[in-house]
């Protein structure tokens, strides 16, 4: 029997090969997707650098993805290799760090979700001779950890704002969906549409399993199904505002659909008008800035912000400026 | 065989006084499911009544959704453990089949259904590798799978990386054979008003095959005995090595059944996912009366195991609890199952 | 039967060569028969110059310490391992198994001490574990309990419930199931390893009764056990192992249990101890000498008289387990 085993698996890969040949999709797939582009912007001649990124990335969080080709795209042109790590655990990605100064690197580009055990390393790069900037994550003591530049959105600001566009629109009870325990930001956002709603009535926020879509769909439909006095529910990430159009579907539910970043799926929902509008911190501007300013800093001295913060974001991606953005979003960097 | 004479000075048949007869319901309780059933409806009751929104048919639907996607893959592990055998790869395995018929699809710009074959062959694989090592090194399942669920866990996410770029799959929803696809993994349908997915017909068909398979069939003889006692079992004939790989690669076939759901559900797959699923379907098994040392369980236990999670796991939400407490209350629910379980167990065998 | 023996060179026992011949019930032809066989791994000698037959309707005893080579007798025999020298023949023609199932087929079965049964399944199921009846996939289920059943009420046990766990059943029990599983597929032969090794005496009465049953129907058995008095009532034919050779072959005519007793116990080897002791001198002499009355007074002198049968020698008790 062993024997037919190998023999039947042996088959089943034979059978694929003609399959394979013969059955390509005149739709959609990588074919389709390849007429959209990078944002491509020739190369400098200046000297070489390395440039280490070390972020709080999530494995398979997919919001890390833009900043990742906004920083390839800036490093591509700017003549730079670019090293990037990550780790969700604050004293293993203090140890990332410690890693790029000891690879004397030319630059880093660090988010600070936990300042208290990750300041101490960035000191030390500073202290080291590297230069450091900060994006995304560390909002409110960029400086004193001896960045020079910030490059985000304040996401408590971002909250407020997305919170008071929800009460203009009417809304009386807001789900706010968190997919991750732990995360400031995403404490932050919450307490920012908490604050931004107001007393335009009341916020609720529930917990899902982010990396397990099953249960996030399952979670969120019981909430509905629930809850009915539930009109509004926002997302702090685009996956999971899809997600959350499905268990609308199952639960019968008519709540408006926000969230916080986007994705080329959720552009399209933002089109078709399932999705009302989409908090948008531009992670490929974050990433891309990043770097290019340690350029700019490596090549003639030059430090963006004056010591302030520079902001990204919040902007809203609506039914206003949906079809320019669409396109971007599309090449995966939007 | 020669026989001069018919049964010869056979000594007058003693019946056993020490056996004695077992009322039926004993012989039910004794039955490895008795524990689970009991469970379960203890649960039900528990969050019927502190939980309003937990009765209305269309919850109930949700719950048996939530069931299905942890049942599909409790019902081979059940039968591996049966067989003696862990498989703590389960979990990601689901998730590096749906990745590997997105992202051939994608890349290649095929059909979608031959991403569906393409991964299949590659579950069947990996179950295969599996069962292959344990025989051949006859080092512990344990170890060997959980040193292949940490490669998957890694190759899931760092492939995904390297081809796309990202650490999701693409988007596969306009190659031709998507919406077909679909409609076999992840359609639903509505019965009197209440959204029924598919997932849960898949669940049920295939426990009910589990089932015929593991009591009315000699193959099922052997899994028992190959989980039981493999040296008395090979000593009588039984092909255990054989038994052990085909169970792995059974774990490999619904490994991809799920995945394929999963994909044609939610058309993106985070590459994280999966991690932690596997102790869910081996509690769900345990929960259903599988021993931890094998030989002894049922799929039907671990189906109503499964439904157990699934009941706890909406029923926190209905009951609006802080979904802080659910990790503790998950818990501490399993293992009452299981204590309840093995009490009625005890009983039952003592009992005459 | 030949003159009481002068002791030949090297030890008080008469050993025969050749083992005597066998078969009655089938035309002559033994049903199992090993010449000469032995069996080394690498340097070591496990066994050498092993003659033992067993035909039809016949019992033959294979008795011997531990550490004598009787395991891997019983593998050369089951199928496990091929002998290094000598034939092994199954009905007159020499045959060399390569696997256990081989042997099966041949109707050569074992049943060995941790009988190869499943504790946790139900009696019926490890009955016809490897050998299940059915249609294609599907089992007959009622046919198979209810054959599982007759045989065993055939051997003398009335099971009311073939469903329980098969751990339920006492040592005794387990051993008939085994021996009766063994019967009922068509087995020719039946090697039993140590049965009653780790039963108590009325258990082990149970068993014996179910080894004589098995010969009844025709087959035939090799018992292989160190206890000679379990040995004795039963036994056709015995064999002795010690250290890897045969230290003797008998019928049952050709020995007393006694001196069974006697040759296994190794009667000839405490007599020279007894001597290496009363040559010291002193204390020790003391010791030797108390052994050697010991040893006189027992009857183990491991001295074998063909024509002091039943009427001699004081200490000996005729058992009372004849079936």
């Amino acid at each position: 029997m062993l024997r037919s085993l190998r023999l039947t698996t042996a088959i089943v890969l034979l059978m694929i090969v003609p399959l394979v040949l013969a059955a390509c999709s005149t739709t959609g797939g990588k074919k389709a997707a390849q007429a959209g582009n990078n944002v491509a912007a020739g190369h400098a001649n200046t000297k070489h650098y390395t440039i280490a990124m070390i972020t709080h990335a999530s494995p398979g969080d997919t919001f890390w993805d833009k900043i990742r080709n906004g920083a390839n795209a800036a490093a591509a042109k700017d003549n730079i290799t670019l090293k990037y790590s990550n780790n969700d655990d604050p004293t293993k990605q203090a140890a990332l760090i410690t890693d790029a100064i000891n690879s004397h690197v030319d630059g880093i580009a660090v988010t600070d979700p936990n300042p208290q055990a990750l300041c101490p390393t960035i000191k030390q790069a500073v202290a080291a001779g590297i230069p450091v900037v900060m994006f995304n994550a560390g909002f409110a003591n960029w400086q004193q950890c001896g960045a020079m530049s910030y490059f985000g959105q304040d996401e408590t600001i971002a909250g407020i704002a997305a919170g008071q566009r929800m009460a203009k629109a009417g809304a009386k009870h807001v789900l706010c969906v968190v997919q991750t325990q732990g995360q400031i930001q995403l404490e932050e956002r919450c307490a920012g549409v908490v604050k931004g709603f107001g007393t335009a009535g009341t916020v609720t926020k529930i917990y899902v399993n982010g990396t397990d879509n099953s249960a996030v769909l399952s979670s969120i439909t019981a909430k509905l199904t629930q809850d009915k006095s539930i009109d509004a529910v926002i997302t702090l990430g685009a996956p999971y505002a899809l997600i959350t159009l499905q268990a609308e579907t199952a639960a019968h539910s008519t709540a408006k659909v926000y969230t916080f970043d986007t994705n080329a799926q959720l552009v399209a929902k933002i089109k078709s008008g399932q999705v009302q509008w989409a908090v948008d911190q531009q992670p490929f501007l974050q990433g891309y800035l990043s770097v290019d300013s340690l350029w700019l800093y490596l090549v003639n001295g030059n430090v963006i912000g004056g010591g302030q913060t520079v902001l990204t974001g919040p902007s809203f991606i609506d039914s206003s400026n949906i079809a320019k953005i669409a396109v971007y979003a599309a090449a995966g960097n939007r | 065989m020669t026989q001069t004479a018919e049964a010869p000075v056979a000594p007058p048949p003693r019946a056993d006084e020490r056996v004695g007869r077992k009322s039926p319901l004993a012989r039910m309780l004794a039955r490895p499911e008795a524990g689970a059933i009991a469970g379960a409806i203890v649960i039900y009751i528990f969050f019927f009544i502190i939980a309003p929104p937990f009765r209305s048919a269309a919850s109930f639907s949700s719950v048996l959704y939530v069931t299905s996607t942890y049942g599909l893959m409790a019902t081979p592990i059940a039968l591996l453990m049966i067989g003696g055998e862990f498989d703590l790869s389960a979990g990601v395995a689901v998730t590096s089949s749906a990745l590997c018929a997105s992202l051939f699809s994608y890349e290649f710009t095929t059909n979608a259904w031959v991403g569906v074959l393409v991964a299949l062959a590659l579950s069947l694989l990996i179950g295969f590798i599996n069962g292959w090592l344990v025989i051949k090194t006859g080092i512990p399942s344990f170890l060997i799978t959980l040193g292949m669920f940490f490669m998957l866990q890694g190759i899931n996410i760092a492939l995904t990386q390297t081809i796309t770029n990202q650490v999701s799959s693409p988007d596969i929803s306009t190659l031709q054979g998507f919406s077909s696809a679909q409609k076999v993994f992840a359609s639903s349908f509505t019965i009197g008003g209440v959204n029924v997915r598919i997932s849960i017909i898949y669940w049920i068909v295939f426990v009910i095959i589990a089932t015929w398979i593991l009591l009315r069939t000699r193959v099922g003889n052997w899994i028992f005995s190959a989980g039981g006692n493999p040296v008395s079992a090979r000593a009588v004939g039984v092909p255990v090595a054989r038994v052990k790989i085909g169970l792995f690669m059974a774990v490999g076939f619904m490994a991809w059944f799920t995945g394929m759901h999963t994909l044609f559900l939610f058309n993106t797959i985070q590459s994280a996912q999966g991690i932690g699923n596997e102790f869910v379907y081996i509690i769900a098994a345990v929960v259903g009366g599988c021993l931890l040392t094998g030989g002894y369980g049922s799929a039907v236990g671990a189906a109503i195991g499964a439904l157990i999670f699934g009941m706890v796991n909406q029923g926190i939400v209905y009951a609006g609890w802080n979904p802080n407490w659910f990790q503790f209350f998950v818990g501490a629910l399993l293992l009452g199952a299981i204590l309840l379980n093995t009490y009625i167990r005890r009983r039952a065998e003592a009992s005459i | 039967m030949s003159t009481p023996a002068q002791d030949p060179p090297g030890g008080r026992h008469r050993a025969t060569a050749d083992a005597p011949s066998a078969g009655n019930g089938n035309g002559g032809v033994p049903l199992v028969k090993l010449i000469n066989a032995g069996k080394r791994y690498g340097a070591v000698i496990a066994l050498h110059d092993i003659n033992l037959e067993v035909g039809a309707r016949e019992v033959t005893c294979v008795l011997g310490d531990n550490g004598a080579g009787k395991s891997t007798l019983i593998k050369i025999i089951a199928g496990l391992h091929q002998p290094s020298s000598g034939t092994y023949e199954v009905e007159g023609t020499p045959v060399r198994f390569s696997s256990p199932r081989e042997a099966l087929e041949r109707g050569i079965a074992t049943v060995y001490q941790d009988l190869a049964v499943v504790a946790l399944m139900p009696v019926w199921r490890n009955f016809f574990l490897g050998n299940e009846v059915g249609k294609g996939l599907r089992m007959d289920i009622p046919a198979m309990k209810k054959m599982c059943k007759d045989e065993l009420l055939a051997m003398g046990i009335d099971l009311r419930d073939v469903d329980q766990p098969i751990g339920t059943l006492s040592g005794g029990e387990r051993q008939c199931v085994a021996i009766s599983r063994a019967v009922h597929f068509g087995a020719k032969v039946l090697i039993l390893d140590e049965p009653t090794a780790a039963l108590g005496v009325k258990q082990s009465g149970v068993v014996l009764k179910y080894i004589i049953q098995a010969r009844e129907r025709g087959l035939g058995v090799i018992f292989i056990t160190h206890n000679p008095h379990h040995a004795y009532p039963v036994g056709d034919r015995f064999m002795l192992l010690n250290r890897g050779a045969s230290i003797g072959n008998f019928e049952k005519g050709q020995i007393t249990r006694d001196e069974l007793t006697g040759l296994m116990a190794g009667g000839a080897e405490l007599e020279q101890l007894s001597h290496e002791l009363e040559s010291e001198g002193g204390a020790a002499a003391e010791i030797g000498r108390s052994m050697e009355a010991d040893v006189e007074e027992l009857g183990i002198t491991g001295q074998h008289d063909a024509g002091t049968d039943a009427a001699s020698a004081p200490a000996r008790q005729e058992g009372s387990s004849h079936p």
